[in-house]
């Protein structure tokens, strides 16, 4: 059942086309990776189904609804998940409490909440740092926190923004195997990453995005054989994490 | 008719010179991305300079400028180095309170040397004023619009034909950006500062005649330079001048009009229909207001 | 299966973060310094100290509870108001309008003004919701000012520029007494009050919506949390608990007149006592309250004669030190000590 689908979707910043007439459609239960250079509008796409800017044209149905434009409260609310690409933390407040506030979207009382928070940065590795202040948490860690925040909404489609980014070989490893599990466990999955290695062995589907526009939807295996997938990357110079 | 000519022509000019008071706040906001809540004081602080150079040396408060910029220039380094620069790399609003502290502690130091009695400086061309065609200008009035026209001229010819100009453009844009481009930026921010309150003692001088002066003065001006500034945008000469401008018809206007008391408050009503409406004003960035300064 | 945070590149060993047992150990929960304080403040009413001093406590008292008012606003939401005193007026105006003139019981007339500032409050909230920064702050200033000059000349309801007077024949309805000792009993309640009101804010789930809201406004909206509703109710719960104040003040001061009620200075000062206690706090502004208020009586009295503006003076300059070497105000001093990352307010 589908649970996406965007339909020439386009979003421009004056005479910038950010997201320049994108189509894709993503059933319920996928994994689908989310690559390209810098700038090829990845952000802009993730900040376009998840409501915090709204489209200049097109159309985003979220299971079946027309979506286009909705805030990003909204999108919490009816099962759609983001991360951060920069993390966005809430400097002030301690780590379980930074999850505890998106558990209690669902959650009734702050205590079922700062559990279920904790059970959940026990799941990315952050339960020895719960009652910390966020500030003090490294980059890294704070990628994984935004994967907690994420998870914590119990959302039905979940966009990862570069979750990857400042974990050792053996981390990357045990996230991926964590985001691999998620559509078992009923959650889409879209994932945005330029950790090559980690996404192209586990997604079995992914889009490739270049100057805005998809120019590929394919399997792994294909993707390296196709040839504007590969001048759009060595094409420009841009370095594999 | 003539009244209504007379009302808006002299409003332009007092409001020119509104606008030279808020030239200051206007800069130091654009370069530093603070507001000075002790504006008002380092105005007041600089009229009474203007008001002891008359009184005590007998100049005329024109010629005081020569003494009361420099002044004011080096109060601004001061006031810079102890009280702005370590608190720029804080949140917004730890010099929020601190330029508040700075304005409590300025009006009291004031009251305590000066007593809360109004000074003036005595009318400079005899009380006279200068026939325009059917309409009367005060002479000091017309000076100080003159004054106001040639520091605007000059600000922007600095601002665009000169190297430091240039360089707090950059600031302006893009602080960090601007260090890595070897552009000593903490010093462009004193340079600013200074500069804002230099402009705020020539703006003292100007307005000695027309207004007199006691502890407390700072805080009617303070109030119509955040309008004038927000009005205008902030961080824009031209935009201080344009809202200065707007502001002195609407206050000429509605005081004869309607009542003096309710001057103020058309202000008040007109900044908060900006903020609504437009935030950055006429002639500031936009999503400036709205994104946050940070 | 599960990650760690010790992988091998993490060889830095985490500073250590000895929390100060008598200080709240974390969000929400009451600590030892501030039952002491409360003990300390209920002796207070009843220890026999003379007028002079009541008169200190009970501004002290009143302030505190104001600025813990003003901090649900400025420090648990973000929204920093320089303002507040149009509440405040807002508050004081009602009460006694309806007392002299209607001869309803300021116990009543208190609600009514609490309603109307939180009116107001969520017109500001709902205007200024789009602006950050200093550009609130300003907002909040020109709308204060718009209230007072409203209130100057309003003089039909408020007598403007001559005030309102309350005529004391003491009675408890009237909310009039002739001991001051009831009226510090009375604003004790009140700042016990709006104590427990920001105490409960704090630690439920609006709180925490809230606090996300001003730490990160696009992070908690993409949690479900809709920003503009969670900062209106703020600003609401403020004005009216401010309002209340204004009233309670009313009743004592038994003189009331724009420019001295509904003023910036005031305003401002509601402000410097939050933050300069400690913003996100809701012991903080009481601690500001105590040791701003007290000191600053002290300096007038003792130099307030030989100097004028002396006193006003000294409290500036301190404000300046302390913002910008204590942002975190007196509460973050009392926390936890320096081997904690410098942290803003």
């Amino acid at each position: 059942m589908t649970i996406l689908e965007v339909d020439r979707l386009t979003r421009s910043f004056g005479a910038l086309m950010a997201v320049a007439g994108v189509s894709f459609t993503i059933r319920e239960g996928e994994l689908v990776g989310l690559i390209g250079p810098n700038g090829a509008g990845k952000s802009t796409l993730y900040n376009l189904i998840a409501g915090a800017i709204a489209p200049t044209s097109g159309k985003i149905m979220f299971q079946n609804r027309s979506v286009a434009g909705w805030k990003p409260y909204h999108a919490a609310r009816a099962g759609v998940a983001r991360t951060f690409q920069i993390p966005k933390p809430y400097r002030k407040l301690s780590v379980v409490d930074n999850v505890a506030l998106n558990a209690l979207l669902h959650d009734k009382s702050m205590a079922a909440a700062r559990r279920r928070a904790e059970a959940i940065l026990a799941d990315v590795g952050l339960a020895d740092q719960a009652g910390n202040p966020s500030t003090i948490l490294t980059v890294g860690e704070l990628k994984r926190l935004e994967v907690a925040r994420a998870l914590a909404l119990r959302p039905t489609l979940v966009l990862f923004d570069e979750i990857m980014a400042g974990l050792t070989r053996n981390e990357v490893m045990t996230m991926t195997t964590l985001v691999a599990s998620l559509p078992a466990r009923g959650i889409t999955v879209i994932w945005v990453e330029h950790v090559l290695y980690a996404i192209m062995n586990a997604a079995p589907r992914i889009m490739v995005l270049h100057r805005g526009e998809l120019i590929a939807d394919d399997t792994p295996e294909n993707l390296v054989k196709n040839p504007g997938v590969i001048q759009a990357y060595f094409g420009e110079e841009t370095t594999f994490a | 008719m003539i009244t209504f000519g007379q009302l808006v022509l002299s409003g332009l000019l007092i409001g020119c010179i509104y606008a030279l008071m808020s030239m200051g706040l206007t800069l130091i906001f654009g370069v530093l991305r603070i507001v000075n809540f002790a504006h008002g004081e380092f105005l007041m602080i600089a009229m009474y300079g203007a008001w002891a150079v008359t009184a005590y040396l007998g100049l005329n408060p024109y010629v005081a400028i020569l003494a009361v910029v420099p002044a004011m220039a080096l109060f601004g380094v001061i006031v810079h180095k102890l009280v702005i620069s370590p608190g720029v790399d804080k949140p917004h609003l730890v010099l929020v309170f601190a330029t508040m502290g700075l304005s409590i502690l300025m009006q009291n130091v004031a009251l305590m040397f000066f007593s809360a009695d109004l000074f003036d400086v005595p009318p400079m061309f005899g009380g006279q004023s200068v026939i325009v065609g059917p309409f009367f200008f005060k002479a000091e009035l017309l000076l100080g619009f003159m004054i106001t026209v040639f520091c605007t001229i000059g600000l922007r010819w600095t601002i665009n034909s000169t190297y430091l100009g240039k360089a707090i453009r950059a600031t302006v844009q893009d602080s960090e950006a601007a260090m890595l481009m070897g552009i000593p930026v903490p010093r462009i921010f004193m340079i600013a500062f200074a500069s804002g309150s230099a402009l705020v003692g020539l703006a003292a001088c100007v307005m000695m005649p027309l207004f007199s002066v006691f502890p407390t003065v700072g805080l009617n001006f303070v109030l119509i330079a955040f309008v004038i500034v927000v009005l205008g945008g902030l961080g824009s000469i031209e935009g201080a001048l344009l809202g200065g401008m707007c502001i002195g018809i609407v206050q000429s206007v509605s005081s004869y009009y309607i009542a003096p008391a309710y001057g103020q408050l058309f202000f008040f009503v007109l900044f908060l229909l900006v903020m609504i409406f437009r935030p950055e004003g006429l002639l500031g960035r936009r999503g400036e207001a709205t994104v946050g300064i940070n | 299966m599960a990650l760690t945070s010790k992988s091998t590149a993490d060889t830095k060993p985490r500073p250590a973060l000895p929390s100060r047992w008598w200080m709240k150990p974390g969000r929400g929960s009451v600590s030892w310094l501030e039952l002491a304080l409360l003990v300390l403040c209920m002796a207070l009413v009843v220890a026999p100290v003379p007028h002079s001093y009541q008169d200190v406590i009970i501004v002290t008292l009143l302030w505190g509870g104001v600025a813990i008012a003003w901090n649900i606003a400025g420090g648990y939401a973000g929204l920093i108001s320089f303002g507040h005193a149009a509440f405040f007026g807002i508050g004081a105006y009602t009460s006694t309008i309806l007392l002299v003139n209607y001869g309803i019981s300021p116990w009543l007339g208190l609600w009514l003004g609490g309603i109307i500032a939180a009116v107001f409050g969520v017109t500001l909230a709902l205007i200024g919701t789009r602006l950050r920064g200093p550009f609130f702050i300003l907002s909040t200033l020109a709308a204060a000012e718009v209230v007072r000059i409203g209130a100057l000349n309003w003089t039909s309801l408020t007598g403007g520029a001559e005030g309102l007077w309350i005529t004391p024949t003491p009675s408890i309805a009237n909310m009039v007494f002739a001991s001051r000792t009831a009226y510090v009993a009375l604003v004790l309640g009140y700042a016990i009050f709006v104590y427990l009101v920001s105490k409960t804010i704090e630690r439920s789930r609006y709180g925490l919506a809230l606090f996300a809201v001003r730490d990160d406004e696009d992070a908690a909206s993409a949690a479900g949390v809709n920003p503009l509703i969670a900062r209106t109710w703020a600003m609401a719960a403020s004005a009216f608990l401010t309002a209340i104040g204004g009233s309670l003040f009313a009743q004592y001061f038994q003189f009331l007149d724009p420019t001295h009620v509904v003023s910036p200075e005031l305003s401002f000062q509601f402000a410097l006592l939050a933050a300069l206690g400690g913003l996100g706090t809701a012991i903080g502004p009481v601690l500001g309250a105590i040791a701003i208020m007290p000191l600053s009586e002290l300096l007038r009295s003792y130099l307030g004669a030989a100097f004028q503006g002396l006193h006003l003076a000294i409290y500036g300059g301190f404000l300046v030190f302390v913002m910008l070497y204590l942002p975190g105000g007196i509460a973050s001093a009392l926390e936890r000590p320096a081997s904690r990352p410098r942290e803003s307010p």
